[in-house]
């Protein structure tokens, strides 16, 4: 089954999804920063990646450059919270394969996540 | 339902209806269904109008889902099966379990073979197993969807009972009610300061440009009129009559009293702000509370417009506009020249426009019905005196319009 590493600065967050996708299967490993992202993207070889674009310290974008650098195959998913399009679409530019904004909904997202892994 | 649940939802309203931040009214909600039921895990999502969503706003328990984190869209069919304005069916129960959806899956795939149905019953049923839920029991208001409280299964694992779910239900229907009056509350605190600020900034103005203040006066009270749909236009109508009916009368009004005057027939219904709007706009009649709600928003008009130093005596005319010259009226019960003339003048011409106008319950009456009236109560309900002026007005308007 898929590795899955969700980003995310807000503990309560990375957890809640964490357990969501762990009982639909996944294993799923959870970051706070983009640094801590980036070493389990290089140890784990991750196949799919939920990033959160606002987070403190390195940035949701920096750290979508940086992943794809290190593993160019892997799918990343980056969650909002504003509806910013400028950031969006950037994020779009620099490799992110989809977009989902909070609040999201839970039957999108799993299928998003199951779409971009079919691929 | 036994006692102690009947206890329970009624300890719960009396918490509920006191609580008028709606955040903290949906934790307190969930805190104790948690804590008292031994549920192992509470969500409620409650409907965003603006985005037409459902966004779960607080949970408690195991799988707890952060604040603002889910939505559900308002198109889901686990939405659509609780929305009532989906006529092509009418749910047996309100609240749904996951052995329910079963059931009619189960049904649907023996008998109906419809794969639309099916497909939406399993849905449903994914959105439920997605937060952890087992059961969930949909608020309304009106006919609105308004939020559903969903809970996990509980911490023995024993299926709910009737008697639980029933009681989930209520709770789910009263949190519903107390949501809805909660964020009435808030808005209605929102539109109080706004009516401050527009005071004060009318307080500032007054000296310096007399029509610009008079026009400030006006567009406040035709926000009051736009409050209520069966009263709009009221309040020019009573300015009018009035003014005309001092006019007639043995009486010298200096020019500021005629502007305290003319500023107190166009105000006077100003405290209906203050009213809940399905109180004002209830189609037929008030029970007992309503009532005495409606009789308040002479209080609130007074009470706001009084705090700023140029409407004192405008507040002072308003408070008394429902007073009866006999005594029986609110809300002192003063009588005769106890009550000041502006309020009597207020209140003749004031119920003459009301009995004219058609209501939410009733058509309104004709002139010559509502004339009859006014002669009937004039010395008890009105002053006979200012009942005479006010249809010597009538009488020439008529005369003019003929």
């Amino acid at each position: 089954m898929a590795r899955m590493l969700i980003v995310d600065d807000e503990n309560e967050i990375c957890e809640f999804l964490q357990e969501f996708f762990e009982d639909k299967g996944y294993t799923v490993d959870t970051a706070p920063t983009g640094d801590a992202a980036l070493r389990i993207v290089r140890e784990k070889r991750p196949d799919i990646l939920l990033l959160d674009i606002m987070m403190p310290g390195k940035s949701g974008l920096e750290t979508l450059k940086e992943a794809k650098k290190i593993l160019p195959t892997i799918k990343v998913i980056m969650v909002s919270a504003l509806e910013t399009t400028d950031k969006i679409e950037t994020a779009l530019r620099l490799g992110a394969d989809n977009y989902i904004t909070k609040p999201l909904s839970l039957e999108y997202l799993e299928s998003e996540v199951k779409a971009k892994l079919a691929v | 339902m036994s006692r102690t649940y009947h206890e329970a939802i009624r300890d719960m309203s009396h918490v509920m209806v006191k609580i008028k931040n709606p955040s903290r009214l949906l934790k307190i909600i969930t805190r104790y269904l948690y804590r008292e039921m031994n549920i192992s895990s509470v969500a409620i999502a409650v409907f965003d109008e603006k985005r037409k969503r459902y966004v779960f706003y607080d949970s408690q328990g195991s799988r707890r889902i952060p604040k603002s984190l889910v939505k559900i869209d308002h198109d889901n069919p686990l939405i659509t099966w609780f929305s009532r304005k989906d006529a092509r069916r009418v749910p047996a129960h309100d609240y749904l379990t996951l052995p329910r959806i079963d059931e009619l899956l189960a049904t649907e795939v023996r008998e109906n073979h419809n794969e639309r149905h099916c497909l939406r019953l399993t849905k449903m049923k994914a959105v439920m197993q997605n937060i952890g839920a087992c059961a969930c029991f949909p608020g309304y208001h009106k006919r609105d969807l308004l939020g559903i409280l969903f809970v996990g299964e509980k911490v023995d694992e024993a299926p709910f009972t009737d008697e639980e779910l029933m009681f989930l239900q209520v709770v789910a229907s009263d949190a519903s009610m107390s949501l809805m009056s909660a964020w009435y509350q808030r808005a209605l605190e929102e539109k109080v300061t706004d009516l401050e600020v527009s005071l004060s900034i009318i307080r500032g103005m007054r000296n310096k440009d007399k029509g610009k203040y008079l026009q400030t006066i006006i567009t406040l009270a035709n926000a009051v009129d736009a409050k209520d749909p069966y009263t709009c236009g009221h309040g020019e109508e009573v300015e009018r009559w009035g003014m005309l009916t001092v006019g007639e009368m043995d009486v010298h009004f200096d020019n500021d009293r005629c502007d305290l005057l003319r500023c107190a027939l166009r105000l006077h219904d100003f405290g209906k702000l203050g009213v809940p709007d399905q109180i004002l706009n209830k189609e037929g009649k008030l029970t007992i509370e309503e009532w005495i709600k409606m009789k308040d928003h002479v209080k609130i008009g007074a009470r706001i417009l009084e705090e700023h130093d140029d409407f004192k005596e405008v507040a002072k005319i308003i408070l008394h506009h429902h007073e009866n010259f006999d005594g029986s009226g609110y809300p002192f019960g003063l009588k005769e020249e106890e009550i000041p003339l502006e309020a009597r003048i207020i209140a003749v011409v004031d119920s003459f426009h009301a009995m004219i106008s058609d209501r939410p319950y009733r058509k309104g009456m004709s002139y010559d019905d509502a004339i009859a009236e006014l002669k009937k109560h004039a010395g008890r309900q009105f002053d006979q005196h200012v009942v005479d002026a006010f249809l010597r007005v009538l009488e020439k308007s008529i005369r003019i319009e003929s």
